[in-house]
């Protein structure tokens, strides 16, 4: 085992200190990241405002405050209509992603919380546009509760909520006096409770929620990446992917050329080992590449992994299959020029097709198609999976075996086209 | 030690190497003389499994055969292009090949720091190869070749190319190693090397093996007579002779003739190189 490591070793420090080809497997990726990160847009603060319609109906001040409180969100881009036709025209015009109607008894609802009557609101939104439309649900959800909690904190609000309640009470048909009675006297403790200066919105009021509101925002299902950086770190990526792949591919050829493979051969090692030391420090160079660049765009860009484990899995599969591409281009690349150069060529080919400049998810189908023949795309697709798409096991089990059938085979050829004695 | 029978190479039209025989016994410095292009390099590489021989075979004695792995541990190369890294710095380069030949932890340690010391870049062993001059490349490629003690070593013209100091330093080594035991196949086109540090040596043009034996050997057979050059004025003879002494005490025992000059031709292995093909060495 000690040579084989040995020699994985070797490669990795080989790496680090040619300038260039660090540059090309971390330097230029990043920058391709930041780069396009920044011309699709940044992140969602600076990313265009979800254009939304709002038609109130209710005349009182919660229905006024709803509409206050979307105003002055920075995600949405408000504007106010009366008429509920010419709102669903702008959205289906496109103008708008969606129309939300706030009915004409919102107010009323809201202070008859109590009493058991669901505040609601409606909204329509453009079919194509769903991913939005959950964005927008969500924070609608977020800006209602938050405005719940305010209401909470204002003791003349609940005074009245609470008489409203106490009245629903007493004059409901379908429960028993000493319910009634009972129900009364809970509404008069909460009473007491507030005046003397109980704030149920506080923290220290978990042990008595008087209702409970859940907020569906957070379980949104995300079917777009949050950000522009999102995309182009996995741009980076696979850019690293490629500096990573041209580097360790060319090596074997750069081996040969300088001399340095006579002691190799000479070396009481088998030709396995030798290209087993290669694969590892390949390996391990594609998943520092994509550990670095993730905890990058995490630590600085708000980039957020969704699925941890499927991360996990799409970086391991990328190294397999990049490892197989590197033996691949290897066993191409007889001689540093020639045949490196062709290597060299298809593997810019392959990362360029493969979502390293056009993302894949705003490829036409054609090209889409095209690109599948590339490792590079079904790394794309695992990396999105685990990123932003929330790909399951099962979902991530095609791209991950198509990208480690990839490496398989790459490596047979390569290792079969390998010259080794004179 | 090690015994190449009917060793046979082509590349392509060219015959590199033409059914060489040889057998380097245990302990001895074995000198391959022969100019550039002679056959050697291929044949250093057929002898530790790096060149697929066409024809013939490669033994160590109590090994087997050097295209096995394990067997290619009882040898050191020095290949005659330099296999060391340059972007390592000379103790890289030195852990690195102790490593893929097992070597580890204090074992390893002491022994890069020892043969570091023998080819004398203890004090530059943390620069990188990179910044070296040609000769302490030559010497790490060296000490690269003997980082396991192997017992038996190849060396491929190990001082080409190197400065006089190197080179000296290079020759004191390979005697020191001589003296401790270790059989060493040298390599060399320069023949003053191979009369200085081998017990035999092999004559080879061609691939093909001309003469083999100890130097006054060859000398003796194939070097042909010592020549005495006289000159008197701006005439020259040329006596040759096989008793040189008697010769020159005759000479000058006569005063009548005025010598301006007299020089001694001794048979070396380079007039015995002139003498097997009718071509000099440094052709
Ligand atoms: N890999 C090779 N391919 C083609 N010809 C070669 C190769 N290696 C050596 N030769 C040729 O074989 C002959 C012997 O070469 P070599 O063994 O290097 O000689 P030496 O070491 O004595 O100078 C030379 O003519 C050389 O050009
Ligand atoms: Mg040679």
């Amino acid at each position: 085992m000690t040579p084989v490591i040995a020699l994985a070793i070797k490669d990795l420090r080989h790496l680090l200190r040619d300038r260039g080809a660090a540059f090309f497997a971390l330097g230029f990726p990043l920058l391709v990241a930041l780069f396009f990160g920044f011309i699709f847009g940044g992140d969602t603060s600076q990313r265009a405002r979800l254009a939304v319609r709002v038609v109130n109906l209710d005349q009182g001040p919660a229905g006024a405050a709803l509409v206050d409180a979307m105003g002055r969100d920075g995600s949405i881009e408000l504007s106010a209509s009366d008429d509920p036709t010419e709102a669903a025209d702008a959205v289906r015009l496109g103008k708008a992603v969606a129309v939300v109607t706030i009915p004409r008894d919102f107010s009323a609802a809201s202070d008859a919380i109590f009493v058991g009557v669901a505040r609601s609101i409606e909204m329509v939104v453009d079919p194509s546009r769903r991913s939005e439309a959950g964005l927008l649900e969500g924070k609608l959800n977020q800006l209602a509760f938050r405005q719940l909690s305010e209401r909470f904190a204002d003791p003349a609000w609940m005074r009245t909520a609470i008489a409203n309640a106490k009245q629903a009470a007493a004059t409901a048909r379908d429960i028993s006096p000493p319910q009634a009675i009972g129900m009364s006297l809970m509404f008069d403790a909460i009473q007491r409770a507030i005046d003397a200066g109980f704030n149920p919105a506080a923290g220290d009021g978990e042990a008595w929620t008087p209702i409970r509101i859940s907020v569906s925002s957070l379980d949104t299902p995300r079917t777009g990446p949050r950000s522009g950086y999102e995309v182009s770190f996995i741009q980076g990526i696979i850019w690293g992917l490629m500096g990573c792949v041209t580097a360790f591919g060319s090596s074997m050829a750069s081996e040969r050329s300088r001399g340095t493979l006579a002691r190799l051969t000479v070396a009481p090692i088998t030709r396995a080992q030798v290209l087993a030391g290669k694969s590892l420090a390949c390996f391990i160079a594609c998943l520092a590449v994509q550990a670095i660049l993730v905890a990058f765009g995490m630590a600085a860009f708000g980039i957020s992994v969704e699925r941890p484990l499927m991360l996990v899995t799409a970086c391991l599969a990328a190294g397999v299959g990049f490892t197989g591409l590197m033996m691949f281009m290897a066993g191409l690349s007889r001689t540093e020029g020639g045949g490196g150069g062709l290597g060299r060529a298809l593997v810019l080919i392959l990362a360029m097709i493969g979502g390293g400049t056009v993302p894949l998810f705003v490829m036409p189908r054609i090209l889409l198609a095209a690109s599948r023949v590339s490792p590079f795309s079904w790394a794309t697709t695992c990396l999105e999976g685990a990123l932003w798409r929330g790909y399951s096991a099962p979902e991530m089990l095609l791209p991950a075996a198509i990208l480690v059938s990839f490496g398989v085979v790459g490596f047979a050829i390569g290792v079969s086209a390998l010259r080794w004695t004179e | 030690m090690l015994t190449l029978r009917n060793l046979r190479k082509k590349f392509g039209d060219l015959i590199a190497v033409d059914g060489l025989s040889l057998r380097i016994e245990p302990g001895e410095v074995f000198g391959l003389l022969g100019p550039n292009g002679a056959g050697k390099s291929t044949t250093i590489g057929m002898s530790v499994g790096m060149i697929r021989p066409d024809a013939g075979d490669v033994t160590l004695e109590g090994f087997g055969d050097p295209m096995n792995p394990p067997v290619r541990r009882a040898i050191g190369v020095a290949p005659q292009s330099l296999a060391i890294y340059e972007d390592l710095t000379a103790r890289e380069n030195m852990v690195f090949f102790g490593r893929l030949q097992s070597m580890r932890g204090r074992t390893l340690r002491r022994r890069v720091d020892l043969t570091l010391e023998m080819v004398g870049l203890s004090s530059r062993q943390f620069d990188r190869v990179a910044t070296f001059s040609g000769g302490m490349k030559r010497r790490l490629n060296l000490a690269a070749a003997m980082i396991h003690e192997p017992p038996l070593l190849l060396l491929d013209e190990p001082t080409a190319g190197v400065d006089p100091q190197s080179r000296n330093s290079i020759l004191e080594l390979v005697r020191s190693l001589a003296a401790q035991g270790v059989t060493i196949l040298y390599t060399t086109h320069y023949m003053e090397e191979a009369a200085k540090l081998c017990s035999r040596v092999a004559v080879v043009d061609h691939g093909r093996l001309l003469a083999i034996g100890t130097v006054p050997d060859l000398v003796r057979t194939h070097g042909g007579t010592t020549v005495i050059t006289v000159d008197r004025g701006d005439r020259s003879e040329r006596i040759e002779t096989s008793d040189p002494v008697r010769d020159v005490a005759t000479i000058m025992a006569d005063p009548t003739r005025g010598i301006s000059g007299l020089r001694i031709d001794r048979p070396d292995l380079e007039s015995v190189f002139l003498n097997l093909t009718g071509r000099s060495l440094r052709d």
